[in-house]
């Protein structure tokens, strides 16, 4: 395989096995009653068949490579998503205000600011969005458990 | 006379006091979106979704604000193409070209004037056709049974995939993916849940705000660490925006002609603001540019993608709500806000649901002239908006997207699925899949199983059906012309 069209044919793999198991698991349906002639499973299958003639052309036809961010790029991008995950699950208990002005703080970091200035930034933007959102628009944002009821 | 009537029936829902502030909302924050670059007009529109939601506006007003975010974001984009060269949004590409080169001539305020014109021009001209034709358009649609509604939507799956992105295969990949993903849930045909996995979260389906936004904002916010070409001016400075008339008038076909062009291609499903300005440059190029002074600062070259991409966008409204089938991204996470409301466009909204279609077509010619004043004399203030330097304005986007997809569920695993999607999108991104087909898959693949099974249902399992009528052979036949159009035509020009 000669380098530089690698993207492509692993998405092409990548997709026809998903077209694989997403048809395996249409084919499975089963309806007590059919309303129509067709069925649940008929239009599925048809997107999975479909899906694995287009990735067959990708994985023959296969375009050049993107050029994927450099490892440094990647670490930042990894770092954010990280922040991410744990946002989602920081969010109820810690509260809209804490949370939002740890996560901008760390965002913000990652973009080139320091510490402090993303700290500011993060507690101006996560106050500023708390009320327009919270006052402003009545739309209710967690204040976290930590605080007294 | 029935077209004024009604309309005037629209204008007396856009002059509500709710309803204009919200038209006056949509084209500020449009404009602010679409100056920024890095937000696009689908974000803005996704992450203002939850919150129209969240307040419980009546389907008109979200939608009155919500398509104000869409045209208004046209008329922002070009700041940043003209001060920076640095186009705010896709539709404002191809204004760099011209309205940079003008700039550092010290003609900003001159660019910045001419184009807000031609974009008031278009878009209004682009609002008088949806007026016009959208009526009749519907008149005609009603007549279609489930095998012709089958074979528009396959049409619309097209036309998106030989236009949206170099490699038409991907976007039909694409295309596939978003049908699969609206697969996902109960099966209303039969009540059987399919690709749940015993998920109970996803018997109601994939929820179409979480993908939206992960899918435009996430992946743009990864794709932003990755630019450094986000240049944050450090100093903007714009003289009074003035063209002088003699110029006006010296663009003034071009402008017309432009609008022409881009109504046209935004109508087409598939095509949005991006070609629609790009074919007017060139256009105007072939037929005006005698001196060979566009590329350098002409301003026919400002004039032709600002009057094209706002009447695009017009156009875009045009199969969207008569026919349902949105043609491009923003219009596709419109339609899904639409849905999100109870409210489903097609031929059958002009008379069941007048309020909002003309409230809505009322509504913009007002928005547009709202914007033609914020985009005048105001435009030095959003000028000033792109020195927000990017460390605090990607953290903010990101902000608004974890907002807006907390505040319709309140749950955790709604943000955990949003970054997945996110992840998702900037992969293909990266590798050149085009993203709008996703969303345009999610929101029309209940009803293009609906349609397929219900025809076949009506034939008794005959498959003839689908291609019975002259109505849908002429749209199959125009679903594999357009499938084939990008290699046709690499062939004819090769010829030549």
């Amino acid at each position: 395989m000669e380098r530089g069209r690698r993207t492509d044919r692993i998405a092409g793999a990548l997709l026809l096995l998903v077209s694989a198991g997403y048809g395996l698991e249409a084919w499975r349906l089963q309806a007590d009653f059919l309303a129509d002639p067709l069925g649940p499973r008929a239009f599925p299958l048809l997107l999975a068949a479909s899906l694995a003639v287009f990735s067959l052309y990708l994985l023959v036809r296969p375009d050049p490579d993107p050029a994927w961010p450099p490892p440094h790029v990647l670490r930042g991008q990894l770092g954010m998503l990280a922040s991410f995950v744990v946002y989602s699950y920081a969010l109820a208990p810690l509260g809209f205000l804490l949370a939002t002005t740890l996560e901008m703080a760390w965002l913000s970091r990652l973009f080139g600011a320091s510490w402090r200035t993303g700290l500011l930034g993060g507690l101006g933007l996560a106050a500023a969005l708390y009320a327009i959102f919270v006052f402003g628009l009545g739309i209710p944002l967690p204040l976290g458990r930590w605080w007294p009821a | 006379m029935d077209v004024l009537a009604q309309l005037a029936h629209g204008f007396e829902v856009a002059l509500a006091p709710l309803n204009l502030f919200l038209a006056f909302a949509g084209a500020f924050l449009g404009t602010l979106i679409g100056a920024l670059p890095g937000i696009g007009p689908v974000n803005g529109v996704a992450i203002l979704i939850p919150i129209a939601y969240a307040l419980k506006l009546p389907p008109e007003s979200a939608l009155i604000l919500l398509a104000g975010v869409y045209y208004g974001a046209e008329y922002g984009g070009r700041i940043s193409s003209i001060l920076l060269n640095v186009p705010g949004d896709a539709g404002a590409v191809i204004t760099t070209l011209d309205g940079y080169p003008m700039a550092q001539k010290g003609k900003a305020g001159e660019a910045l004037a001419l184009s807000a014109l031609s974009s008031f021009i278009g878009g209004t001209l682009a609002v008088i056709g949806l007026t016009l034709f959208a009526p009749y358009l519907a008149e005609w649609a009603i007549r279609f049974g489930p095998a012709e509604y089958f074979a528009l939507m396959v049409f619309a799956f097209t036309t998106l995939a030989s236009l949206a992105g170099k490699n038409p295969v991907k976007a039909l990949i694409a295309s596939v993916f978003g049908l699969m993903l609206a697969t996902v849930g109960i099966d209303p045909g039969s009540g059987v849940p399919r690709f749940t996995f015993g998920e109970l979260k996803l018997y109601d389906g994939v929820d179409f705000l979480v993908v939206a936004i992960g899918l435009f904002a996430i992946s743009e916010v990864l794709t932003l660490m990755e630019h450094s070409f986000l240049g944050t001016a450090t100093r903007v400075k714009v003289e009074t925006a003035l063209v002088s008339l003699k110029t006006f008038m010296g663009s003034l076909w071009t402008i017309l002609r432009s609008s022409l062009i881009g109504f046209f291609i935004g109508v087409l499903p598939g095509a949005g603001a991006s070609i629609a300005s790009a074919v007017a440059y060139t256009t105007e190029k072939r037929l005006v540019d005698r001196e060979g002074s566009f590329g350098s600062g002409d301003p026919r070259g400002v004039a032709a993608p600002e009057a094209a991409n706002n009447a695009a966008s017009g156009g875009a409204m045009v199969p969207m709500l008569t026919l349902g089938v949105p043609g491009s991204g923003t219009t596709a996470v419109l339609l899904g806000a639409l849905m999100m409301f109870n409210v489903t466009p097609g031929p059958l909204i002009f008379e069941q649901r007048p309020e909002i279609v003309w409230g809505l077509i009322a509504s913009m010619y007002i928005g547009n002239v709202m914007l033609l004043v914020l985009n005048l004399p105001l435009v030095g203030w959003f000028a000033r908006i792109l020195t927000v330097p990017r460390w605090f304005l990607v953290p903010a986007i990101a902000a608004l997207s974890f907002i807006g997809v907390y505040a319709v569920n309140n749950s955790a695993f709604d943000l955990l699925f949003m970054t997945g999607i996110g992840v998702v999108g900037y992969l293909m991104r990266k590798a050149g899949f085009p993203l709008a087909p996703v969303i345009l898959g999610l929101v029309l693949g209940r009803l293009m199983e609906i349609n397929l099974r219900r025809a076949l249902a009506i034939s008794g399992g005959d498959y003839t059906i689908l291609y019975a009528s002259p109505l849908s052979k002429a749209l199959w036949a125009l679903a594999i012309l357009s499938l084939f159009f990008p290699w046709i035509a690499g062939r004819l020009g090769r010829r030549r």
